[in-house]
Protein backbone atom coordinates (compact mmCIF):
# COMPACT_ATOMS: atom_id res chain seq x y z
CA UNK A 1 0.00 0.00 0.00
CA UNK A 2 1.37 3.41 -0.42
CA UNK A 3 -0.12 7.26 -1.22
CA UNK A 4 -1.89 7.59 2.02
CA UNK A 5 0.44 10.27 3.03
CA UNK A 6 -0.72 12.38 0.32
CA UNK A 7 -4.37 11.39 0.21
CA UNK A 8 -4.53 12.74 3.99
CA UNK A 9 -2.39 16.06 3.41
CA UNK A 10 -4.81 16.62 -0.05
CA UNK A 11 -7.93 16.05 2.74
CA UNK A 12 -6.07 18.64 5.16
CA UNK A 13 -5.90 21.38 2.43
CA UNK A 14 -9.11 20.48 0.66
CA UNK A 15 -11.37 20.63 4.07
CA UNK A 16 -9.31 23.32 5.24
CA UNK A 17 -9.62 25.68 2.27
CA UNK A 18 -12.91 24.66 0.93
CA UNK A 19 -12.10 26.08 -2.62
CA UNK A 20 -10.61 28.89 -1.90
CA UNK A 21 -7.19 29.05 -3.75
CA UNK A 22 -5.44 31.66 -1.22
CA UNK A 23 -6.40 29.36 2.15
CA UNK A 24 -4.95 26.29 0.29
CA UNK A 25 -1.70 28.26 -0.10
CA UNK A 26 -2.01 29.14 3.53
CA UNK A 27 -2.96 26.08 4.58
CA UNK A 28 0.59 24.34 2.89
CA UNK A 29 2.47 26.73 4.61
CA UNK A 30 1.47 26.56 7.67
CA UNK A 31 1.94 22.55 7.30
CA UNK A 32 5.40 23.16 6.16
CA UNK A 33 5.43 24.64 9.15
CA UNK A 34 4.59 22.31 11.04
CA UNK A 35 6.92 20.21 9.55
CA UNK A 36 5.09 18.39 7.00
CA UNK A 37 7.00 18.92 3.57
CA UNK A 38 3.62 18.61 1.72
CA UNK A 39 5.59 18.70 -1.71
CA UNK A 40 7.90 15.56 -0.54
CA UNK A 41 4.41 13.46 -1.07
CA UNK A 42 3.03 11.52 -3.84
CA UNK A 43 0.69 8.45 -4.67
CA UNK A 44 3.70 6.20 -4.68
CA UNK A 45 5.46 7.35 -1.48
CA UNK A 46 5.42 4.65 1.29
CA UNK A 47 2.78 4.86 4.04
CA UNK A 48 5.65 5.57 6.75
CA UNK A 49 3.65 5.28 10.20
CA UNK A 50 5.66 8.19 11.78
CA UNK A 51 4.57 10.68 9.08
CA UNK A 52 1.54 9.00 9.13
CA UNK A 53 1.23 9.37 12.68
CA UNK A 54 2.72 13.51 12.45
CA UNK A 55 -0.05 13.93 9.45
CA UNK A 56 -2.82 12.96 12.15
CA UNK A 57 -1.57 15.11 14.45
CA UNK A 58 -1.34 18.31 12.44
CA UNK A 59 -5.11 17.21 11.04
CA UNK A 60 -6.34 17.28 14.65
CA UNK A 61 -5.02 20.94 15.09
CA UNK A 62 -6.32 22.04 12.13
CA UNK A 63 -9.71 20.87 13.16
CA UNK A 64 -10.16 18.48 10.72
CA UNK A 65 -10.90 14.67 10.68
CA UNK A 66 -9.07 11.93 8.89
CA UNK A 67 -9.12 8.41 8.78
CA UNK A 68 -5.39 6.94 8.93
CA UNK B 1 -11.46 58.28 4.27
CA UNK B 2 -7.64 59.37 5.26
CA UNK B 3 -5.19 57.58 7.10
CA UNK B 4 -2.13 59.79 8.14
CA UNK B 5 1.09 59.54 9.49
CA UNK B 6 3.61 61.63 11.49
CA UNK B 7 6.56 61.16 13.98
CA UNK B 8 8.03 63.22 16.92
CA UNK B 9 11.52 63.65 17.94
CA UNK B 10 10.42 65.42 21.13
CA UNK B 11 11.88 64.10 24.46
CA UNK B 12 9.22 65.51 26.33
CA UNK B 13 6.43 62.83 25.90
CA UNK B 14 3.07 65.59 26.21
CA UNK B 15 5.03 67.18 23.96
CA UNK B 16 5.53 64.45 21.64
CA UNK B 17 2.24 63.33 21.20
CA UNK B 18 0.69 66.83 21.02
CA UNK B 19 3.54 67.09 18.53
CA UNK B 20 2.10 64.02 16.75
CA UNK B 21 -1.76 64.95 16.96
CA UNK B 22 -0.42 68.42 15.35
CA UNK B 23 0.77 66.95 12.74
CA UNK B 24 -2.44 65.14 11.59
CA UNK B 25 -4.49 68.14 11.11
CA UNK B 26 -8.42 67.95 10.74
CA UNK B 27 -8.27 63.82 11.06
CA UNK B 28 -10.86 62.49 13.70
CA UNK B 29 -9.12 59.47 14.42
CA UNK B 30 -11.46 56.69 15.15
CA UNK B 31 -8.04 54.07 15.48
CA UNK B 32 -4.13 55.23 16.46
CA UNK B 33 -1.56 52.96 15.96
CA UNK B 34 2.20 53.71 17.13
CA UNK B 35 5.28 52.84 17.15
CA UNK B 36 7.84 54.10 20.18
CA UNK B 37 11.75 54.04 21.23
CA UNK B 38 12.20 52.66 24.39
CA UNK B 39 13.91 56.36 25.27
CA UNK B 40 10.41 57.26 26.62
CA UNK B 41 9.03 55.77 29.58
CA UNK B 42 6.80 52.86 28.99
CA UNK B 43 3.91 53.38 31.18
CA UNK B 44 3.86 57.07 30.64
CA UNK B 45 3.78 56.95 26.84
CA UNK B 46 0.66 54.73 26.62
CA UNK B 47 -0.66 56.72 29.40
CA UNK B 48 -0.71 60.08 27.58
CA UNK B 49 -1.38 58.61 23.45
CA UNK B 50 -4.08 57.11 24.80
CA UNK B 51 -5.37 60.50 26.65
CA UNK B 52 -4.01 62.53 23.97
CA UNK B 53 -6.13 60.86 21.35
CA UNK B 54 -9.01 59.80 23.38
CA UNK B 55 -11.84 58.45 22.23
CA UNK B 56 -10.01 56.98 19.50
CA UNK B 57 -8.68 53.44 19.78
CA UNK B 58 -4.58 53.69 20.42
CA UNK B 59 -2.36 51.00 21.08
CA UNK B 60 1.48 49.78 19.88
CA UNK B 61 4.66 48.49 20.76
CA UNK B 62 8.10 49.28 21.79
CA UNK B 63 10.74 49.24 19.11
CA UNK B 64 14.51 48.94 18.05
CA UNK B 65 14.16 51.96 15.63
CA UNK B 66 11.40 53.68 14.16
CA UNK B 67 10.23 53.71 9.99
CA UNK B 68 8.50 57.09 8.87
CA UNK B 69 7.25 57.55 5.03
CA UNK B 70 11.11 58.74 3.93
CA UNK B 71 12.64 57.95 7.10
CA UNK B 72 14.37 55.49 9.10
CA UNK B 73 14.31 56.64 12.60
CA UNK B 74 15.73 55.75 16.23
CA UNK B 75 14.94 57.49 19.65
CA UNK B 76 11.44 58.84 18.40
CA UNK B 77 7.56 58.13 17.79
CA UNK B 78 5.92 57.00 14.91
CA UNK B 79 2.19 57.08 14.53
CA UNK B 80 -0.60 56.27 11.83
CA UNK B 81 -3.97 57.92 12.27
CA UNK B 82 -6.97 56.17 10.78
CA UNK B 83 -10.46 58.11 10.60
CA UNK B 84 -14.10 56.49 11.03
CA UNK B 85 -14.23 56.12 6.99
CA UNK B 86 -10.86 54.04 6.44
CA UNK B 87 -10.98 51.68 9.34
CA UNK B 88 -14.71 50.84 10.14
CA UNK B 89 -14.35 48.79 13.64
CA UNK B 90 -11.06 47.59 15.39
CA UNK B 91 -11.59 45.37 18.51
CA UNK B 92 -8.02 44.41 20.78
CA UNK B 93 -7.41 41.63 23.28
CA UNK B 94 -4.49 41.07 25.12
CA UNK B 95 -2.92 37.92 26.10
CA UNK B 96 -0.80 37.84 29.31
CA UNK B 97 1.77 35.40 30.67
CA UNK B 98 2.70 34.05 27.25
CA UNK B 99 6.49 33.21 28.16
CA UNK B 100 5.63 30.92 30.87
CA UNK B 101 1.91 29.78 29.19
CA UNK B 102 3.15 26.30 27.10
CA UNK B 103 -0.07 25.21 26.69
CA UNK B 104 -1.09 28.45 25.30
CA UNK B 105 -3.73 26.77 22.71
CA UNK B 106 -6.58 27.03 25.31
CA UNK B 107 -5.21 30.81 25.81
CA UNK B 108 -6.11 31.94 21.99
CA UNK B 109 -9.01 29.83 21.35
CA UNK B 110 -10.47 31.86 24.39
CA UNK B 111 -9.79 35.21 22.89
CA UNK B 112 -10.68 34.15 19.82
CA UNK B 113 -14.01 33.43 21.04
CA UNK B 114 -14.00 37.50 21.80
CA UNK B 115 -13.68 37.63 17.82
CA UNK B 116 -15.98 35.52 17.18
CA UNK B 117 -18.91 37.96 19.34
CA UNK B 118 -17.94 40.86 17.91
CA UNK B 119 -17.11 39.12 13.90
CA UNK B 120 -21.36 37.34 14.78
CA UNK B 121 -19.43 34.11 13.41
CA UNK B 122 -17.27 31.17 14.12
CA UNK B 123 -13.76 32.15 14.30
CA UNK B 124 -13.07 30.15 11.46
CA UNK B 125 -15.53 31.65 9.48
CA UNK B 126 -14.78 34.91 9.94
CA UNK B 127 -14.74 36.69 6.24
CA UNK B 128 -10.50 36.85 5.74
CA UNK B 129 -11.22 39.51 2.79
CA UNK B 130 -12.79 41.82 5.36
CA UNK B 131 -11.08 41.38 8.29
CA UNK B 132 -7.29 42.12 8.98
CA UNK B 133 -5.15 40.85 12.04
CA UNK B 134 -2.73 42.67 13.74
CA UNK B 135 -0.43 41.11 16.17
CA UNK B 136 2.69 42.69 18.36
CA UNK B 137 4.09 40.19 20.92
CA UNK B 138 6.59 40.76 23.61
CA UNK B 139 10.19 40.43 21.78
CA UNK B 140 11.94 38.78 24.53
CA UNK B 141 9.02 35.90 25.22
CA UNK B 142 10.31 33.23 23.10
CA UNK B 143 6.32 32.67 22.66
CA UNK B 144 5.76 33.71 19.18
CA UNK B 145 5.72 30.40 17.07
CA UNK B 146 3.65 29.12 19.84
CA UNK B 147 0.51 31.97 19.43
CA UNK B 148 1.38 31.76 15.75
CA UNK B 149 0.90 28.02 14.82
CA UNK B 150 -2.40 28.08 17.67
CA UNK B 151 -3.65 31.19 16.27
CA UNK B 152 -3.02 29.90 12.59
CA UNK B 153 -4.77 26.69 13.21
CA UNK B 154 -7.67 28.35 14.68
CA UNK B 155 -8.65 30.98 12.21
CA UNK B 156 -8.03 31.57 8.64
CA UNK B 157 -7.75 35.67 9.30
CA UNK B 158 -4.50 36.48 8.43
CA UNK B 159 -2.36 37.79 11.03
CA UNK B 160 0.65 39.88 10.94
CA UNK B 161 2.95 41.60 12.90
CA UNK B 162 6.25 42.05 14.74
CA UNK B 163 8.09 41.02 17.91
CA UNK B 164 8.14 44.17 20.10
CA UNK B 165 11.98 45.57 20.84
CA UNK B 166 13.58 47.70 23.28
CA UNK B 167 16.73 49.78 21.25
CA UNK B 168 18.96 46.61 21.34
CA UNK B 169 18.81 46.22 25.04
CA UNK B 170 17.36 42.95 25.26
CA UNK B 171 15.69 43.59 28.71
CA UNK B 172 12.22 43.95 28.40
CA UNK B 173 10.19 45.28 25.44
CA UNK B 174 5.92 46.55 25.89
CA UNK B 175 3.11 46.37 24.37
CA UNK B 176 0.59 49.76 24.61
CA UNK B 177 -2.53 49.14 24.41
CA UNK B 178 -5.70 51.50 25.96
CA UNK B 179 -3.19 53.36 28.16
CA UNK B 180 -1.90 51.03 30.09
CA UNK B 181 1.13 48.83 28.96
CA UNK B 182 2.22 44.87 29.21
CA UNK B 183 5.30 42.75 29.39
CA UNK B 184 5.42 39.49 28.64
CA UNK B 185 1.93 39.38 26.69
CA UNK B 186 0.51 39.62 23.36
CA UNK B 187 -2.01 42.34 21.29
CA UNK B 188 -4.00 40.77 19.18
CA UNK B 189 -6.08 43.60 16.95
CA UNK B 190 -9.04 42.75 14.83
CA UNK B 191 -9.71 45.20 12.31
CA UNK B 192 -12.02 46.08 9.36
CA UNK B 193 -10.40 48.12 6.62
CA UNK B 194 -12.88 49.85 5.05
CA UNK B 195 -11.52 49.79 1.43
CA UNK B 196 -9.85 46.53 1.82
CA UNK B 197 -5.93 45.47 2.17
CA UNK B 198 -3.64 43.61 1.03
CA UNK B 199 0.13 42.05 2.49
CA UNK B 200 4.08 41.70 1.30
CA UNK B 201 6.10 39.81 2.59
CA UNK B 202 9.90 40.83 1.49
CA UNK B 203 12.80 39.27 2.20
CA UNK B 204 16.17 39.58 0.18
CA UNK B 205 17.71 36.53 -0.36
CA UNK B 206 18.34 33.97 -2.83
CA UNK B 207 19.19 30.25 -2.59
CA UNK B 208 22.79 28.44 -3.04
CA UNK B 209 21.27 25.24 -3.90
CA UNK B 210 23.01 24.02 -0.62
CA UNK B 211 20.50 22.44 1.81
CA UNK B 212 20.77 21.81 5.90
CA UNK B 213 18.80 19.18 7.64
CA UNK B 214 17.80 19.52 11.01
CA UNK B 215 18.83 16.44 12.33
CA UNK B 216 18.71 16.98 15.91
CA UNK B 217 16.83 19.85 17.71
CA UNK B 218 15.96 21.71 21.04
CA UNK B 219 12.49 23.97 19.66
CA UNK B 220 11.99 25.37 23.39
CA UNK B 221 15.25 26.97 23.17
CA UNK B 222 15.42 27.43 18.95
CA UNK B 223 18.55 25.31 18.74
CA UNK B 224 19.38 23.06 16.50
CA UNK B 225 21.89 20.49 17.65
CA UNK B 226 23.01 18.66 14.55
CA UNK B 227 22.69 19.49 11.03
CA UNK B 228 22.94 15.81 8.66
CA UNK B 229 23.55 14.22 11.71
CA UNK B 230 26.79 16.53 12.22
CA UNK B 231 27.43 18.83 14.78
CA UNK B 232 25.17 21.72 13.75
CA UNK B 233 28.26 24.36 13.87
CA UNK B 234 30.72 22.41 12.26
CA UNK B 235 28.58 21.19 9.45
CA UNK B 236 26.70 24.85 8.86
CA UNK B 237 30.81 26.07 8.69
CA UNK B 238 31.56 23.47 5.91
CA UNK B 239 28.60 24.50 3.86
CA UNK B 240 29.97 27.91 3.84
CA UNK B 241 33.57 26.73 3.01
CA UNK B 242 34.80 27.98 6.22
CA UNK B 243 35.63 27.18 9.91
CA UNK B 244 33.33 27.20 12.97
CA UNK B 245 35.86 30.10 14.70
CA UNK B 246 34.43 31.98 11.90
CA UNK B 247 31.33 30.94 10.86
CA UNK B 248 29.12 33.72 12.64
CA UNK B 249 30.42 36.33 11.31
CA UNK B 250 28.50 35.14 7.94
CA UNK B 251 25.35 34.64 9.99
CA UNK B 252 23.34 37.70 8.70
CA UNK B 253 24.45 37.11 4.49
CA UNK B 254 23.86 33.81 4.61
CA UNK B 255 20.79 32.52 7.14
CA UNK B 256 18.64 29.82 6.36
CA UNK B 257 14.90 29.37 4.73
CA UNK B 258 12.44 27.46 4.46
CA UNK B 259 10.99 27.38 1.20
CA UNK B 260 7.48 27.46 -0.08
CA UNK B 261 6.97 27.82 -3.55
CA UNK B 262 10.44 29.30 -3.98
CA UNK B 263 10.06 31.88 -1.66
CA UNK B 264 11.75 31.48 1.80
CA UNK B 265 10.38 31.40 5.41
CA UNK B 266 14.01 33.05 6.76
CA UNK B 267 15.34 31.43 9.86
CA UNK B 268 18.38 33.33 11.08
CA UNK B 269 20.98 32.23 13.08
CA UNK B 270 22.05 34.01 16.14
CA UNK B 271 24.89 32.61 17.77
CA UNK B 272 27.12 29.44 18.32
CA UNK B 273 26.43 28.12 21.75
CA UNK B 274 28.57 24.94 22.29
CA UNK B 275 28.75 23.52 18.90
CA UNK B 276 24.82 23.92 18.00
CA UNK B 277 23.49 26.81 16.51
CA UNK B 278 20.94 29.00 17.87
CA UNK B 279 18.73 30.80 16.22
CA UNK B 280 15.86 33.55 16.09
CA UNK B 281 13.20 31.15 15.81
CA UNK B 282 12.52 27.66 15.99
CA UNK B 283 13.64 24.63 13.78
CA UNK B 284 11.55 21.59 13.52
CA UNK B 285 13.22 18.41 13.64
CA UNK B 286 13.60 17.08 10.01
CA UNK B 287 13.28 20.38 8.51
CA UNK B 288 15.14 20.79 5.33
CA UNK B 289 16.25 24.46 4.65
CA UNK B 290 17.85 25.84 2.28
CA UNK B 291 21.43 28.37 2.35
CA UNK B 292 20.88 31.46 1.91
CA UNK B 293 23.09 34.05 0.07
CA UNK B 294 21.56 38.25 0.28
CA UNK B 295 20.82 40.45 -2.09
CA UNK B 296 19.78 44.21 -2.20
CA UNK B 297 17.64 45.09 0.27
CA UNK B 298 16.48 47.93 -1.63
CA UNK B 299 15.93 46.71 -4.92
CA UNK B 300 14.36 44.20 -3.43
CA UNK B 301 11.45 46.28 -1.42
CA UNK B 302 11.23 48.91 -4.22
CA UNK B 303 10.38 45.93 -6.45
CA UNK B 304 7.81 44.23 -3.89
CA UNK B 305 6.37 47.92 -3.53
CA UNK B 306 5.61 48.56 -6.81
CA UNK B 307 4.06 45.07 -7.44
CA UNK B 308 2.06 45.65 -5.42
CA UNK B 309 0.98 49.43 -6.57
CA UNK B 310 0.20 47.40 -9.60
CA UNK B 311 -2.38 44.87 -8.35
CA UNK B 312 -3.67 46.44 -5.69
CA UNK B 313 -3.49 50.50 -7.11
CA UNK B 314 -3.78 53.19 -5.01
CA UNK B 315 -1.86 52.66 -1.68
CA UNK B 316 -3.44 54.31 1.62
CA UNK B 317 -1.28 53.59 3.73
CA UNK B 318 1.69 50.64 5.18
CA UNK B 319 2.54 49.51 8.34
CA UNK B 320 6.07 47.62 7.69
CA UNK B 321 7.12 45.05 10.39
CA UNK B 322 10.64 45.31 9.43
CA UNK B 323 13.16 43.14 11.49
CA UNK B 324 15.95 44.65 13.12
CA UNK B 325 18.96 42.29 11.40
CA UNK B 326 17.94 44.47 8.17
CA UNK B 327 18.29 47.69 10.19
CA UNK B 328 21.39 46.39 11.17
CA UNK B 329 22.85 45.26 7.45
CA UNK B 330 21.43 48.69 5.76
CA UNK B 331 23.33 50.40 8.98
CA UNK B 332 26.36 48.77 7.84
CA UNK B 333 25.51 49.61 4.09
CA UNK B 334 25.20 53.40 5.19
CA UNK B 335 21.53 52.43 3.38
CA UNK B 336 19.10 53.55 5.67
CA UNK B 337 17.92 56.87 3.88
CA UNK B 338 18.05 55.78 0.62
CA UNK B 339 15.23 52.58 2.24
CA UNK B 340 13.60 55.76 4.42
CA UNK B 341 12.96 57.17 0.34
CA UNK B 342 11.73 54.01 -0.58
CA UNK B 343 8.58 54.75 1.15
CA UNK B 344 8.86 58.61 0.79
CA UNK B 345 5.37 59.18 -1.11
CA UNK B 346 3.00 56.39 0.76
CA UNK B 347 2.03 57.14 4.31
CA UNK B 348 3.79 54.43 6.55
CA UNK B 349 4.66 53.80 9.79
CA UNK B 350 6.62 50.56 10.94
CA UNK B 351 9.50 49.64 13.48
CA UNK B 352 12.63 47.62 13.45
CA UNK B 353 11.12 44.09 15.03
CA UNK B 354 12.50 41.12 16.93
CA UNK B 355 11.04 38.91 14.58
CA UNK B 356 7.86 39.47 12.07
CA UNK B 357 4.78 37.42 12.08
CA UNK B 358 2.71 36.35 9.42
CA UNK B 359 1.45 32.58 9.00
CA UNK B 360 4.11 31.63 11.39
CA UNK B 361 7.31 33.63 13.02
CA UNK B 362 10.24 34.59 10.79
CA UNK B 363 13.15 36.43 10.76
CA UNK B 364 15.26 38.85 8.18
CA UNK B 365 12.18 39.87 6.45
CA UNK B 366 9.82 43.06 6.11
CA UNK B 367 5.97 41.87 6.52
CA UNK B 368 3.71 44.64 5.87
CA UNK B 369 0.25 45.31 5.62
CA UNK B 370 -0.88 47.62 2.87
CA UNK B 371 -4.13 49.69 3.17
CA UNK B 372 -6.03 50.26 0.02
Amino acid sequence: MAGKIKIAINKIIEDRSKGNATLATTTRTKMLLKGIDVNSYNEHSPDDPAILKKVKEVADELGINILI
Amino acid sequence: MSIKVSYSTQKEIVRAAHDLKSQFGTLNPALVIFFASTAFDPASISKVMHDTFSPATVFGCSTSGELVSGAMLKNSIVAMAFDAASVKSTHIEILQNVKTEKNIRPKIKTMLGAFEKYAKCPALEIDVNKYLGLILIDGLSLSEERIMDAVGDLTNVTFIGGSAGDDLKFSATYIYAQGRVYTDAALFALLEPANGFDIIKTQSFQQTGKTLVATKVDEATRTVMEFDGQPAAKRYAEVLGTTVADVSKLFMKHPLGLMVNGEPFVRSPQRIDHGNVVFYCNIKEGMALSLLNSTDIIADTKKSIEAKQQTAGTISGIINFHCILRTLDLEQQGATDQYGKVFANIPSIGFSTYGEEYIGHINQTSTMVVFK
